[in-house]
């Protein structure tokens, strides 16, 4: 399979801060790559440097199968992170200047922007100013310029900020729509509950420094942390020797909630068996790791700190519009 | 290419097709060219006719004929045909004024006639008045009452003619009966008129009162009437200006107006122009639309774009105002005060001028967040705008001195200064015009590349604004 984008030692430092350190990144053709990290970690500059809006101090870099992404322009759809449109403008003559910047010529432009304008349910806004529209509604119109060319390519910066849950689904439905179409696309998001979601590649970034990068089964499969949760029913089974159950490494209780870590060789349905048996419960479930814990396990440190970093919401935009 | 023009085109459409542009810019020239052509038509409509008689109370004896006379049909026409001439004459002195020559003078004066321009005359209402001599004894008030019974814009004359106006002319407005400083002191005669009264009849009515009343004092003395009118007349001036060539008419006028005029098209068009470039870049980075551009296009076309865009905005603003200009020399037969080649010279210092300024406009627009942050980047901008403001004088006064000469070739005010120089009256140095314009492109090669590398970088540089300074370090990295 050949790499829509090639890596190699790419470094880039602005002044004395080092926002990205010996990067090395293959994204495969047709993926859905996942960019995630938290706020300043590196997604936005590594981007900016594929698609050569900034250049990297050193490394190599190959973007369908060219030196520089300048070279191919019109395969490429683009959704920055600072995004804006012409307040002014009317929302059709906007995508449509768009579309022939990006080599439609006038006619083709004008039926992908009513078409894509039907499909996410902006029609009637066609003849608007594009400052009457909702931000949400905005963000609609400017996935539309990032896509209306049909790019190869399809990179989205921080595309699920200031979108509402209805908009979020929408916005995931049209994403896995490109791919389905053979697209590559690279989304980067501080939120990982949206790349758990939709990608199949991941690709984690923390102060510039690569992470993580590798599909999102074989994650699971790496990082699974082999435990299983018990709430018993009454409170005072809490004090049940959970702990001894074969194949347990350690025990934990917060709440009446009981975490059991599991031997690496455990029996984990022979260990739910006797679970069951020794108290009546509630649930007792084998816990899948999120990927904020294979974050947290791979950066390491403060537990604690690191999840508020993760789930503070990208620059300017409100918390709970960032958590949707 | 192609991207190039794209932006061009929406640069051009979102500054031209804006309701600010249509009423700032297009609306002005097209009011002066319709009052061009609509003020004649205008003017030729006639002032309403006025019907009816003035009653004369002539205690002298001697004025009231004199007035019948001066109110006959024969005599009122005279008066109307004698004030068209003055018209036209006065039109003709004033070209002669400006310098034009007497061959250009006769093509106005051609015109003149062929166009209804000397309509002016026909504000003079068409009257119908006559002259009702009362018994010298009648009682003014009686008389006056029959004025209230008047409109002044009486149309058809019921039988008796409506009174518009009642003449009180005493005995001593014609012979005094006193002195004064050796000189003799007449009685002032009264006029009473209908309220609304059309003002040229009632000014009329007041100097051929004046003049018959001159007349009976004339005849009266036993003096010659029409020697002593002759002898008043006032005399007429001659003026020239002597120089080596000979004695020329003097050409003040249009010697400082052609000029000025020039300078003025360049600066407005260039500094509008360069205007609407800044705030749209600046526009284009606040709202952070930069980036979604610079997806599709690279920074360079894109200002390329930009510049090329709002250029074509001012050159619509050059043509349209150099066009209604010319268009109205055209209409005065003034058309060969300005030679062809001084427009061409015009558009191509227009198109170095403004590459200049257009580049300074995008490097400020890109490099800052907002429009208030450009103030401070301003002042080079602003220095240039004010020079050809205080230069214009001095060059004008000596299109040839050392320092109009020097200036000739200063980079960025080197084109208002040529076309001040070019559209004097005084021939300049042949090579000084394409020595300039060598200047000029060479300035505008450095400005395109200062300005590339300063628009690369800024256009998403955000944060803290840079000062004059860091602009250069800009143009300085590699």
């Amino acid at each position: 399979m050949t790499n829509a984008i090639e890596i190699r030692g790419l470094n880039k430092s602005f002044g004395t801060k080092k926002a990205v350190q010996s990067l090395d990144l293959d994204v495969p053709e047709g993926s859905l790559y996942g960019f995630i990290g938290p706020n300043g970690a590196g997604k936005s500059t590594t981007i900016r440097m594929i698609m050569s809006i900034i250049f990297p101090d050193s490394g190599e870099l190959r973007v369908l199968g060219k030196s520089s992404a300048v070279e191919s322009k019109d395969r490429i759809g683009y959704l920055p992170e600072e995004r804006g449109i012409y307040k002014k403008m009317k929302v059709g003559a906007f995508l449509k200047y768009i579309a022939r910047l990006k080599g439609l010529d006038s006619a083709e432009a004008e039926k992908r922007t009513k078409e894509w304008l039907v499909r996410v349910g902006l029609a009637d806004t066609y003849r608007k100013k594009c400052e009457e529209l909702s931000k949400g509604m905005q963000q609609k119109v400017q996935f539309i310029a990032a896509v209306i060319h049909e790019p190869d390519l399809l990179i989205l910066d921080e595309v699920f900020t200031g979108l509402d849950p209805e908009n979020r689904r929408l916005m995931r439905e049209l994403i896995r729509e490109q791919n389905d179409a053979g697209r590559t696309i690279i989304f980067s998001t501080h939120a990982m509950f949206e790349a758990e979601q939709l990608c199949d590649r991941l690709f984690m970034i923390r102060s510039g420094v690569k992470v993580l990068d590798m599909p999102l089964e074989e994650i699971w499969r790496t990082y699974d942390p082999k435990m299983v949760v018990v709430e018993p029913i009454d409170a005072a089974d809490v004090s049940k020797p959970w702990g001894s159950l074969p194949g347990v490494k350690e025990m934990d209780e917060t709440d009446g909630i009981i975490d059991l870590r599991l031997n690496e060789d455990a029996d984990v349905g022979e260990l739910m068996r006797q679970a069951a048996s020794l108290a009546r419960v509630r649930r007792i479930e084998l816990k899948r790791p999120s990927l904020e814990d294979v974050f947290i396990e791979l950066v390491g440190g403060d537990a604690a700190k690191l999840r508020q970093e993760l789930r503070s919401g990208p620059k300017n935009v409100p918390q709970e519009v960032a958590r949707g | 290419m192609g991207k190039v023009f794209i932006i061009a085109w929406k640069e051009f459409l979102a500054t031209v097709a804006t309701r600010a542009f249509i009423l700032g810019m297009l609306i002005p020239p097209f009011i002066m060219g319709m009052t061009l052509t609509l003020m004649p038509l205008l003017m030729n409509k006639k002032a309403p006719s006025v019907f009816g008689h003035i009653a004369v109370i002539d205690q002298t004896g001697v004025v009231a004929p004199r007035l019948t006379d001066a109110f006959s049909p024969e005599k009122i026409r005279e008066r109307k045909e004698q004030k068209q001439k003055e018209t036209r004459d006065a039109i003709v002195k004033g070209s002669k004024a400006m310098g034009l020559d007497d061959k250009r003078t006769a093509d106005i004066q051609k015109q003149m006639d062929a166009n209804p321009m000397n309509a002016a005359a026909n504000m003079l209402a068409d009257t119908n008045l006559t002259v009702q001599v009362l018994p010298p004894d009648t009682s003014v008030d009686e008389a006056k009452k029959e004025i209230l019974k008047a409109t002044g814009r009486e149309q058809v004359s019921n039988g008796n003619a409506a009174r518009l106006a009642l003449l009180v002319i005493p005995a001593g407005s014609v012979r005094s009966s006193e002195e004064k400083d050796g000189q003799p002191v007449f009685a002032p005669f009264q006029l009473l008129t209908a309220p609304r009264l059309d003002v040229e009849v009632q000014s009329d009515i007041r100097k051929q009162t004046g003049r018959a009343i001159v007349d009976s004092r004339l005849a009266t003395a036993g003096e010659n009437i029409a020697t002593i009118r002759g002898l008043m007349q006032s005399p007429e001036v001659e003026e020239s200006a002597v120089t080596a060539k000979g004695d020329t008419k003097i050409n003040e006028v249009a010697k400082l107006l052609v000029p000025g005029a020039f300078m003025f098209l360049l600066w407005i068009s260039v500094f509008s122009s360069g205007q609407y470039l800044l705030t749209s870049t600046i526009e284009e980075k606040s709202s952070r639309v930069m980036e979604v551009i610079l997806s599709a296009v690279s920074p360079m076309q894109l200002m390329l774009g930009k510049i090329i865009g709002k250029g074509a905005v001012g050159l619509l603003i050059l043509m349209l105002y150099s066009g209604v200009g010319l268009a109205s020399l055209v209409f005065f037969a003034m058309a060969d005060l300005v030679p062809w080649y001084n427009l061409v010279y015009l558009f191509v210092y227009f198109a170095i001028a403004y590459v200049l300024i257009a580049c300074l406009m995008a490097s400020i627009g890109a490099a800052v967040n907002d429009i208030n942050e450009a103030q401070s980047l301003m002042a080079p901008v602003m220095v240039i705008l004010v020079i050809p403001m205080i230069l214009w004088m001095p060059i004008l006064r000596n299109p040839n001195s050392m320092f109009a000469q020097v200036c000739s070739f200063v980079p960025m005010i080197n084109p208002f200064v040529m076309v001040l120089r070019i559209s004097g009256s005084e021939t300049i140095p042949a090579w000084q015009i394409p020595a300039s314009i060598l200047v000029g492109l060479l300035s505008v090669v450095f400005m395109c590349y200062a300005a590339a590398k300063i628009f690369r970088i800024g256009v998403l540089m955000y944060g803290k604004p840079p000062n004059i300074a860091t602009l250069i370090k800009w143009v300085r990295m590699a």
